[in-house]
């Protein structure tokens, strides 16, 4: 029973904390923070402004490094990893989803999307095929072509979701989503998150500070400076 | 890009054209293509009818003109001008050189003419002589002058005045041969003579055709007598390429910090790649190549502006400067050679910024933490 619980979850944090120093002045944004997050969990990470949330977003994801702790996904300890295999890991493993979408301007929303898969070493005609289809489920079937600047940001941010699930990451990381967004688009993308994972399984960590999001997530995990409530 | 381009290569191209106006002044006023001079212990080349004969016989060559050339002292109105004296066969002179073309007010000399000279605006003065101080003040076709060849003075009559824009040739005066015969007391002999050769032959290959008869007498080719002009085109070649090297270097920093600022507009979008795990050298290699292409096509237009506009243009319409006409030609080694210069400086400048802020944490890039 212990094991299955154990191979149930998909991430680990450790005891994780994360000092920053602005000038002389150090800033502990998260303080020996420990959690489990299961496969398949839809987890919201809230709490006030300057609470740390965005902070353990960046470790849980690997796009920064704690100054001690440590994270495991997946049953890899991630710190034992160097820069590169943590780039590469990111690209086969994780997807991110930013608050203002970071599409490549120059790129079409179907370009934006297999841009990830072709790095992966995926030939053109099967990154075109999986990204039409991911555009598609995201419901911009008739914006494929299109150039970011020509898009809404709701749609902007559906680019963006589908970019980071063309893949079939293990964890889709997203990092207020919503903020950018009126009630409707932000509602569009909080639906698309559910739908993705409960058909999908998808495992989906989202900071937000919009309570009423709370009602499309499996659990809530509330920080207050830095450590969890 | 195409800008940078035409800049250097405009300004290589007005110092080539200037260099070449040098060379093809002296060739066309001066010396002609080959000038055969006495053997080094003689002082005249002998028997130079029948030389000249000779060497016209060779289908290469369009003329030859055998002169007596002499340092003497012009004096007008009190004022005393020392100069080279040519005495010149006028008929022989106007197939190796233009000075026939060249005269500003009267006539060129011809073969019976006697006691008759020509002189360059620098000797007569006026006709915008450069060294008006130096000159004779002033005078006028039909005026007389007096000439002192070694020691002998005779009075001449100005018949024309020239301006070949060939300083050399400016400061010199021309007489009837047979008068210069008289005064220095010589027949049928020459100091030099001038040899024009027709355009598809090179005069390496002219001066052995000419060494093929036999002839004993010292053959050199124009180039042996740029001497100041040799100076003149070392100096403006090191111009030229300080100046290229000032271009490039401009171009450089242009290039740099275009690409630079480019880059940083693009940081958070470097941090997003790098998020999603796109590989450091791809992200490098996405901005180097792109500076590349911007780079291409720059030269490429730059070139193509220079090719088929600037240099056809300034061919039919030739840009007037001191020394006369030039045209701007673009050579394509120089344009390889410039266009080179250019893409690495547009693959360095890309790639060092590129690769400096590739090399950033995440956090940085994409939060400006």
């Amino acid at each position: 029973m212990e094991n299955n619980t154990e191979s149930n979850v998909i991430i680990e944090a450790q005891n994780v904390t994360r000092t920053f120093w602005m000038g002389e002045v150090e800033v502990r944004a998260l303080r020996d923070v420990s959690l489990k997050i299961k496969r398949g969990e839809f987890v919201a990470i809230m709490g006030s402004s300057g609470s740390g949330k965005s902070t353990f977003l960046n470790q849980l994801g690997l796009l920064d490094i704690p100054t001690s702790g440590t994270i495991i996904i997946d049953s890899v300890d991630t710190s034992r990893m160097s820069e590169k295999e943590k780039g590469e890991f990111r690209l086969r493993n994780l997807g991110y989803v930013f608050q203002d979408y970071a599409l490549l301007p120059e790129l079409s929303a179907i370009e934006n999307v297999y841009l990830s898969l072709m790095m992966q070493g995926k030939n053109k005609e099967e990154c075109q095929k999986a990204a039409s289809a991911m555009l598609i489920a995201v419901g911009l079937e008739d914006r494929l072509k299109q150039l970011p600047s020509k898009m809404s940001g709701g749609q902007q941010q559906r680019v963006s979701i589908a970019r980071a699930l063309a893949h079939k990451p293990r964890v889709l990381f997203a990092d207020e989503p919503c903020a950018n967004l009126d009630s409707t688009a932000s509602k569009q993308v909080l639906e698309l998150f559910r739908k993705f994972n409960k058909e999908e399984e998808q495992t989906i960590v989202m900071v937000t500070h919009e309570d009423w999001h709370v009602e499309y997530v499996d659990r809530i995990i509330r920080l207050k400076d830095g450590v969890l409530e | 890009m195409t800008l940078i381009f035409l800049q250097i290569v405009l300004f290589s191209s007005i110092l080539g054209g200037v260099t070449i106006q040098f060379n093809k002044l002296m060739v066309d006023y001066q010396t002609g293509n080959l000038v055969i001079e006495p053997s080094e212990e003689e002082k005249y080349i002998e028997n130079t009818s029948s030389l000249q004969k000779k060497i016209e016989g060779l289908p290469e060559v369009i003329g030859s003109s055998a002169r007596l050339r002499n340092s003497g002292v012009i004096s007008y109105q009190g004022k005393e001008v020392g100069t080279a004296i040519y005495g010149i066969d006028a008929g022989d002179e106007s197939l190796v050189t233009h000075l026939e073309s060249a005269m500003i007010d009267g006539e060129f000399i011809s073969r019976l003419d006697r006691g008759e000279i020509i002189l360059g605006r620098e000797v007569s003065g006026g006709y915008g002589a450069l060294m008006e101080s130096k000159s004779l003040g002033g005078v006028e076709v039909g005026d007389t002058v007096d000439v002192k060849i070694e020691g002998i003075n005779r009075e001449f009559r100005v018949k024309g005045i020239y301006s070949t824009l060939y300083s050399n040739t400016d400061s010199s005066a021309y007489v009837n041969k047979a008068d210069m015969e008289e005064i220095i007391g010589v027949k049928n002999r020459a100091n030099e003579i001038a040899v024009k050769t027709t355009s598809d032959i090179n005069e390496g290959d002219a001066r052995m055709k000419l060494l093929s008869l036999g002839i004993k007498e010292e053959v050199r080719t124009w180039h042996e007598f740029a001497g100041m002009l040799k100076t003149i085109e070392n100096t403006l070649t090191m111009l030229r390429n300080v100046f290229s090297a000032i271009g490039l270097l401009i171009a450089f920093v242009i290039i740099f910090v275009v690409i630079y600022v480019n880059i940083v507009n693009k940081k958070r979008q470097i941090g997003v790649q790098k998020a999603i795990g796109i590989d450091q050298k791809v992200i490098v290699n996405s901005f180097v190549i792109q500076a590349m292409l911007y780079a291409f096509i720059g030269i490429m237009l730059g070139y193509l502006i220079m090719h088929y506009i600037i240099s056809p243009y300034t061919i039919t319409h030739p840009i007037q400067i001191a020394v006369g006409p030039i045209s701007l030609i673009l050579e394509n080694f120089e344009a390889l050679s410039r266009a080179v210069l250019l893409f690495l400086a547009a693959v360095i400048g890309s790639f060092i910024p590129a690769y400096k802020l590739s090399k950033k944490g995440l956090l940085e890039l994409i939060w400006g933490k």
